[in-house]
Parts: C-alpha cells; structure tokens; sequence
C-alpha cells in the first residue's frame, strides 16, 4: 500500500483545502436557509416564469427539501466536485506520466494495474471524506439554521449520491488518462461530459426534442431522484457506481498493456 | 551450465504506434553477471528504447528480452534487482529528497536509513531540501543515490552523469568500480568516453537500432591510433614503418598515428637523434565516431 500512503500524503494540502472549500459553500448556502424561509421570499419566487423556474430547480424554497436540493447540493457543490474529481483523476496516471515522475515510481517493484488501483483508491477515500464532513457540518448545521425538519438520514442519503457522483467523474478522468496517457485529452472528456451532463438536467429540460437526454446526465443519477426526500436512490446510486467502475477497469486495463510515455 | 546472463535480448524489435518509426531492429544483446557493459551510440540509435523495455516501461514488438533471465513483463518483483536511473532523471519536486528515496526504498522492500544517510553525505547531499529547489546536478545525484542505494545485482544507468560536474563524474565512476567489485553488473549508456574508459569491461554500439559492434575495451584501446609527435635536431626524416600512418612533416617535426605495436616505430627513431617524443592516448572517441559513421552493411 505504499503507493496509496504515497498519493495522500502527497495530495494532502490539496484535497484538504477541498474538504474546507467545499464544506464552507454547502455551510454558507445552509445558513442562508433563514433568510429564504419567509413569505415575501416565496413571493418572489413565485413571479418567476415557470420554464426559468425549472431550468435553475426553483420550486417551493421555504421547504427544506426544496432549498437544499437547489442551492446547498445543486449548485455550486455539484460542480466543483466534479472539479476536484477530474483533476484529481486526471493527476492519477497521465498528469504523472506527461510530467517524466511516472517513470522512477513504475521502475519500482510494483505492478502497473497495483500503482494505478492505488492511486485510484486514495481518491476515492478522498472524494468519501469530503462528502463525509460536508455532511457532518451540515447536520450539525440543523438547528441553527432552522432546518431541523430535514432528517440526518436524508442528508447522509444525498451526501451518498454525491460522493458517487464525484467518483463516477474521478473514474472517468482517471480512465480517459490512464488509457492514453494524455492529460488534456482526460481533461477533455471529463469537462465535456460534466458540461453536457449538467445541460441536460436543465437547460435540455426545456427543449421537448431534448428532454430524454435527461435520464443520461450523471447530474440526474445524483440528484433526479431527490435523495432529500425518497433516500438513497440505488438505481441511480447503482449507475454511477457502474460507469465508475467500468471507466477504472478499462483505463487500467489498457494501462497495463501500452508503453509509458517518455 | 552457463551462468544466466544478465541481460539478454534476441532479435528485438520495437516500433512506436501504427507504422510509427522503427526503433531496434532485431537487437541481439547478452550482458554477463558481474560485467560493466557500456552502451554506446548517437542520440536516437535506440539506447533510451532497449533500457526501458529492459525495465518494462514499454514493450517490445517482437523478439524477447530476459533480465536476471526472467522476462521483465512477466514480474513486477524483477525490478527489485534493478537500479534504474532514467536519462532525464525527474521526480516529484515538491517533496524533500528524504521523502523520496524513503518512498523508493520502501517500495524496494527496505534499503537501512543509514545507507540513505551515508550515501548523502559521501556525495554532499542535503536530503531535507525540496527536490524542486536544487539544482540540475543536485537532482541528478538523488537519481545516482536511488539506483544504488539498495544495492541491486543490476544496475541499469542511461546517461547517469549527465549534468554532474567532473569531480562528481569521477566519483560515479569510483561507485561504479565498487558495485563491479561487489559483483554488481552494471549496463550504462554514456558519452562520456572518459568514464566509459574507466568503468567498461565491454562495450556494445549501437547504431540505427541494431547492434554494431561489441568489443573489450582493451582490444579496442591496442587497435586505436594513437597520436605521435617526434621531434629531431634536424630536419625530420620520412619514415616508412608498419602501423604508422598520417605522417606529416614539419621541418624537425614529425607528426603520425600509431595504430597496435609501438616498437617498430621505435626502432625506426632509434638512428635518428629524438630530442623530444610526445604519444597520445589513445582516442576511444575517435573509433566510435568510425562505428557511428560506418553505414549499415
């Protein structure tokens, strides 16, 4: 396990400064949850037309539910962990690589498919702490933020749904890399997927030629299902663990088997 | 039964991609345990390519290697046995040199603190500076330090004194004598045809992908033309002896290549009166340059 340790303590301030950044936008969306919750807010809101209502997931936000699936764990959080997702997975294998610091470690006595695994699973175990204190600050965010009528159970379920959604991202850029050893073109894949994806959960929503693109978006298999209020969601859960694995087994397959870059 | 050598390859051929450039074609290559074998040749003849399929870090595309007479893909556990220093030797610069060689060694299956410790100092390392924040040679001797400090039966060196000033290079090279002694084998690729000198038992050259030659740098070191300047009280007389060749002269000087048995020369100067003699050594370069050149027959 020594390449695992290896990958932590190497990434440490980084994926730290995740877990803090993160945790700080899914607190500040939640302590904000007071001011929304009045009438003259549900008035507001109510003005809008419907169609923009559904392309930014305004719904009722004086329910909890509702507040919190649009705002703490619809926006901003989403995103930036596919972010630190697709960077870390890409940093994995064909970041190493274009960077020469590929070679030293894969001239050790360690398999090709045991390094890459390893590297895999620090990011994953990353990807768990952030969603994991993310929603251990949320919850204890309850009382003081007057949102109490959501249940610790709910909140795990979505924090569930995220950190496969993050390791579904994580696998892909991390397979895209390790299959070609090409840092953009991992990039590449993983930005265009995120885009694409979070396109169609909304703004392809409002296109009727478009709207099966929906049931596609990995942004849908994390949050359609509405965690918040119907739990974990295990066919969606189920499909970004699926392409999660799918995308590890086939870069590190291939990985085993080409020539390491110079 | 022979020993098992140390490296072996037969018929090697590596292309890059689809109908990409050919790299070797068909190397034959055998390294005996316990040889300093130097691997010679112009930048792109293919020795960065045969030392990193000896590592596994790309594959061959026909034809078969075995290193320590186990086929390098086949095992992982094979590069414990190896000390590898890459031609452009990078690592991680954001971790100490501490950090690194801890981490390459515990890889390795455990290489004592101490040797970490002595190695560092021998060669005047600071191990608690970021690797990122020393310069060219300092880095580089982290990359000597790693491939020797586990004390491996193979070492594998390309270009391993590149960016090491010459008081460093002869301290490689004293390394290098020490790891033959312990019966280490040693593979290097160099241009430094000093070290290779010094260190070499064999030499192999390679050129456009297959082997060219290989030869005992003592054979080599008889068949090279040495370099005689002879100075008389007088005018110089022409000279007409075996092995000389090139004769230039230059009022009371002579200048000409030896090449083999200096006697006959001798002999010949013998009935002049020599007020000076000046013999060169020999120039290894000189004769690789002639492998270098010498178009495929």
């Amino acid at each position: 396990m020594g390449v695992f340790w290896k990958s932590i303590r190497d990434n440490r301030r980084g994926w730290i400064g995740w877990i803090v950044a993160l945790t700080a936008v899914a607190a500040m969306y939640a302590s904000f949850y007071p001011s929304i919750n009045n009438p003259a807010m549900a008035d507001a809101l109510n003005s809008f037309p419907q169609s923009l209502k559904e392309a930014f997931h305004l719904e009722d936000y004086t329910k909890p539910e509702n507040y919190f699936a649009a705002s703490v764990f619809g926006l901003l959080v989403p995103i930036l962990v596919a972010v630190f997702a697709i960077s870390a997975g890409v940093r994995a294998i064909a970041g190493d690589e274009e960077a020469g610091t590929l070679d030293l470690v894969q001239a050790q006595p360690v398999s090709r498919v045991s390094l890459a695994l390893q590297r895999f699973l620090a990011i994953v175990v990353a990807m768990v702490a952030i969603a994991a204190v993310m929603c251990l600050v949320v919850i204890a965010l309850r009382g003081p933020g007057q949102f109490t009528a959501l249940s610790p159970g709910r909140l795990a379920a979505i924090c569930v749904q995220l950190a496969l959604f993050g390791v579904m991202f994580a696998a892909l850029a991390y397979g895209v890399g390790a299959w070609t050893g090409r840092r953009m073109y991992a990039i590449a894949v993983g930005a265009v997927v995120a885009v694409l994806g979070y396109l169609a959960n909304s703004f392809f929503t409002q296109i009727d030629s478009l709207t099966w693109t929906q049931r596609f978006s990995p942004f849908d298999w994390y949050l359609g299902g509405e965690p918040l209020k119907n739990g974990v969601q295990w066919g969606h859960a189920g499909l970004l663990l699926g392409f999660a694995v799918l995308f590890v087994a086939a870069g590190t397959w291939r990985f085993n088997r080409r020539d390491i870059a110079v | 039964m022979a020993e098992t050598p140390a490296i072996r390859t037969e018929a090697l051929v590596k292309r890059y991609g689809h109908g990409g450039a050919t790299a070797l074609k068909g190397l034959d290559l055998t390294v005996a345990p316990g040889e300093v074998f130097g691997f010679l040749g112009p930048n792109g003849a293919g020795k960065t390519t045969t030392i990193r399929i000896l590592i596994d870090l790309i594959r061959p595309t026909s034809g078969s290697v075995r290193v320590l007479g186990v086929e390098p893909r086949s095992s992982h556990e094979l590069r414990a046995k190896i000390g590898y220093l890459a031609g452009d030797f990078v690592a991680n610069g954001r971790q100490t040199g501490r950090e690194l060689l801890t981490y390459l060694a515990g890889l390795r299956g455990g290489v004592p603190a101490k040797r970490i410790e002595r190695l560092a100092s021998d060669w005047d390392l600071d191990l608690t500076k970021r690797i990122g924040s020393l310069s060219k040679g300092n880095r580089q001797k982290i990359g000597v330090l790693q491939a020797f400090m586990h004390r491996p039966p193979l070492l594998i060196l390309d270009e391993p004194t590149s960016g090491l000033d010459p008081f460093l290079q002869q301290q490689f090279v004293s390394l290098v004598q020490e790891a033959a002694r312990n019966g280490q084998t040693v593979f290097m690729s160099s241009h430094v045809m000093s070290e290779v000198q010094q260190t070499c038992d064999r030499v192999g050259i390679i050129r456009a992908g297959s082997l060219v030659a290989v030869e005992h740098i003592d054979e080599l070191r008889e068949r090279a033309l040495r370099k005689i300047e002879v100075r008389f009280d007088s005018d110089a007389p022409a000279l007409d002896v075996p092995g000389v060749s090139d004769v230039v002269i230059d009022g009371k000087v002579l200048r000409c290549k030896l090449s083999g048995d200096a006697d006959a020369l001798v002999k010949a100067l013998a009935r002049h009166h020599v007020v000076d003699l000046i013999s060169e050594e020999p120039e290894l370069e000189e004769i690789f340059f002639t492998y270098y050149r010498r178009t495929g027959e």
